[in-house]
């Protein structure tokens, strides 16, 4: 029986009248990095917030590390690291004053040394938050989520706004953190970040969970299919395309045409014959495998950046 | 404790690194003192010029320049000086405006006997409130003076003196306990800036999971905020003392009550703009809004008993109409406006009320 170190039941929460969480239930486990996917406005941000214990649920109940969210909201806190979307820290302090600042807000706290090595700062400790630059900052706000050398950390697109050498770092920090037994719970808008950290994603889409389980059986159960994805000028419809023997799914996102199928060979040929019987250019047409994003494209029936 | 300290120690550092809230708590009230004082230093305390004509009585014009001379006011500074000449030509230079008074001493005064009279004449602009309050009183008790020591009464200058130096306020006495309580109120509102600021990033959001509770970063904030208004206040009294020579008069404990209490307005206020203004961009004009008029209306440089009627209801609820009132009545004993009582009770008035519109209103997100 694996540690159960999150534990969201039957969660609901309304603003106005719009259902930004409606009715979700999931565990999340000890020492795995569980992601969290969804359109913007899919309630990924306001279950991480519940979570944190940054706001109350209107219905439903959320443990994490055994103790009722509602109910000792400042014990929980001490023992996670959040990092939140917005990377803004005290704009007037330095790197290391900011550390500080954070670590004595918990009763126990990793050496600042260590928080600065995470962000990879060593340089730049005693320059003010303002004049870091935008990765920088990012780094920084990451970092400051693990101060209190926390159990779970929860982190709101860790990698956003960071060059691929920068990102690839983070992803090491988070995965050696997650070596030592911790646990990681993360929101990720970059399909390739999900697909090689998370060992399980919860696609959320319109408040509610529509899929959950490994990136690898996520991909296997939706779609056994590989892609075709080209463009076509004249485009006669999904439904003209729809209609070549074999094709199993088609779905328009802007200029780009995704198509699954079986049998890639007959379909690219029905492709090209639909082209040239309409008159129409294709163009940029690739054959691959199935990836996360377009299990997510398949069931939200959106790229994740809009 | 150990959040507390967080919460002051952040506070104090991004204080002493933001120019401008340096200059407004502490360069900007002195500036005003210095400026103001200088300019109007001869407000209140005019040194008179008299010239003095004497046709041919030496030792009653000695006696008179000597008296008028000797007439001392606190700070040692002498309120009159004289210069001689003929009848003519000072008669030109007061009505070119270089004197204030000529004082025309006739031949024969020297050597009048007992019972024996002859008039001295004085020359003076009468339209001007000033020699009608001060100069003429002073020109006739140090005639009387030299009357009776020609009389053969034994002299007595310190006489003279003593009737002068009535109890006058100088502008820069008025001044000080006005820019004490100017600076207040910029310390206090201009301090709700970094709460704008902080929770428009979304750092207090931050601050919000972790264990920090929101009551420690109010009083983390309000403390240091007090420790900079009681530093201003210092700095402002000390200057007042050692440049224009200030005394403070009054109980230091009850000043230090009536500089928290008006704080405490001020730092309300601050949080009740707070609870109302959601960007640093708006809150600028927004505080200089309710700064400016506080300024100029509430008798900080001049006194608000000599404003036109209509203004006067306005007057009437600034809150630190009363924190200046009070402050004048503590650190100079000013003429009251209001009775002390009136002036605790219109603060702590404002304070409650203030308090309890941002408890209503404020929210950390």
């Amino acid at each position: 029986m694996p540690d159960i170190v999150v534990e969201v039941k039957d969660l609901f929460k309304t603003y106005g009248n719009v259902k930004a969480v409606n009715g979700i239930n999931f565990n999340i486990i000890k020492g795995e990095i569980f992601g969290m996917l969804g359109p913007n406005g899919a309630g990924k941000s306001t279950t991480v917030e519940i979570i944190e214990g940054l706001r109350s649920a209107d219905k439903g109940s959320v443990t994490v590390l055994g103790i009722d969210i509602s109910k000792d909201t400042r014990a929980v806190k001490e023992r996670i690291g959040v990092q939140s979307q917005s990377p803004a820290l005290f704009p007037d302090l330095k790197v290391k004053e900011i550390i500080n600042f954070f670590r004595s807000l918990y009763t126990k706290s990793a050496p600042t040394s260590e928080i600065v090595k995470i962000a990879s700062l060593q340089e730049s400790q005693d320059i003010l938050f303002r004049n870091l630059s935008g990765g920088q900052q990012q780094r920084l706000s990451v970092a400051v989520a693990f101060v209190n050398d926390p159990e779970i950390v929860i982190l709101d697109e860790p990698t956003t706004g960071l060059d691929p050498q920068a990102r690839r770092a983070m992803w090491d920090v988070i995965e050696n953190f997650r070596s030592r037994g911790k646990t990681v719970l993360l929101t990720t808008h970059y399909m390739d970040e999900a697909q090689r950290l998370c060992d399980r994603i919860a696609i959320m889409d319109y408040g509610q969970i529509i899929a959950l389980d490994s990136p690898h059986r996520l991909i296997e159960s939706n779609i056994k299919e590989g892609a075709i994805q080209f463009r076509m000028k004249k485009y006669p419809g999904d439904d003209a395309v729809a209609n070549i023997p074999e094709v199993s799914k088609v779905i328009k996102e802007g200029d780009d045409v995704v198509v699954y199928t079986n049998n890639i060979p007959s379909v690219i040929s029905g492709l090209l014959g639909l082209a040239s019987q309409q008159s129409a250019e294709l163009s940029e047409l690739s054959v691959r495998q199935a990836t996360l994003e377009d299990v997510f494209l398949k069931l939200t029936g959106k790229r994740i950046r809009d | 404790m150990k959040s507390f300290n967080a919460v002051f120690v952040a506070r104090y550092k991004q204080f002493v690194r933001n120019r401008g809230a340096l200059f407004f708590s502490f360069i900007f009230p002195i500036i005003f003192i210095l400026l103001f004082g200088w300019a109007f230093q001869n407000m209140g305390t005019q040194t008179f010029k008299v010239g003095i004509a004497d046709e041919g009585s030496p030792r009653t014009a000695s006696y008179i320049t000597q008296g008028l001379e000797s007439v001392l006011i606190p700070n040692n500074q002498k309120e009159f000086q004289t210069q001689s000449g003929t009848l003519t030509d000072l008669l030109a230079s007061l009505k070119s405006g270089n004197l204030d008074a000529v004082i025309d001493i006739p031949a024969g005064m020297d050597t009048l006997g007992p019972g024996q009279s002859n008039d001295i004449q004085v020359y003076y602009d009468s339209s001007l409130m000033a020699n009608q309050q001060t100069l003429i009183p002073a020109i006739y008790q140090v005639t009387n003076a030299i009357d009776q020591k020609l009389g053969g009464y034994t002299p007595t200058i310190g006489l003279v003196e003593k009737s002068v130096q009535s109890h006058q306020l100088r502008y820069i006495d008025f001044l000080l306990p006005g820019i004490l309580g100017m600076t207040l109120m910029f310390i206090g509102i201009q301090g709700g800036l970094p709460i704008i600021q902080q929770r428009q990033a979304h750092i207090i959001k931050r601050l919000g999971s972790t264990p920090l509770r929101r009551s420690m970063l109010v009083i983390g904030d309000v403390a240091f905020r007090l420790i900079v208004v009681l530093l201003s206040a210092a700095l402002i009294i000390l200057v007042g003392r050692l440049v224009f020579n200030v005394a403070m008069v009054g109980s230091w404990l009850k000043l230090f009550g009536m500089v928290l209490l008006g704080s405490l307005v001020f730092v309300n206020l601050s949080y009740l703009i707070a609870a109302f203004v959601k960007t640093q961009e708006s809150a600028i004009p927004i505080i200089n809004i309710v700064n400016l008029p506080m300024m100029i209306l509430s008798g900080t440089f001049f006194n608000v008993g000599n404003m036109p009627a209509f203004i006067e209801p306005i007057v009437k609820i600034l809150p630190l109409t009363y924190l200046n009132d009070a402050l004048r009545q503590i650190m100079v004993a000013g003429t009251p406006l209001y009775s002390m009582t009136t002036d605790i009770i219109v603060l702590a008035g404002w304070a409650i009320f203030t308090l309890g519109i941002t408890i209503r209103f404020f929210r950390w997100d």
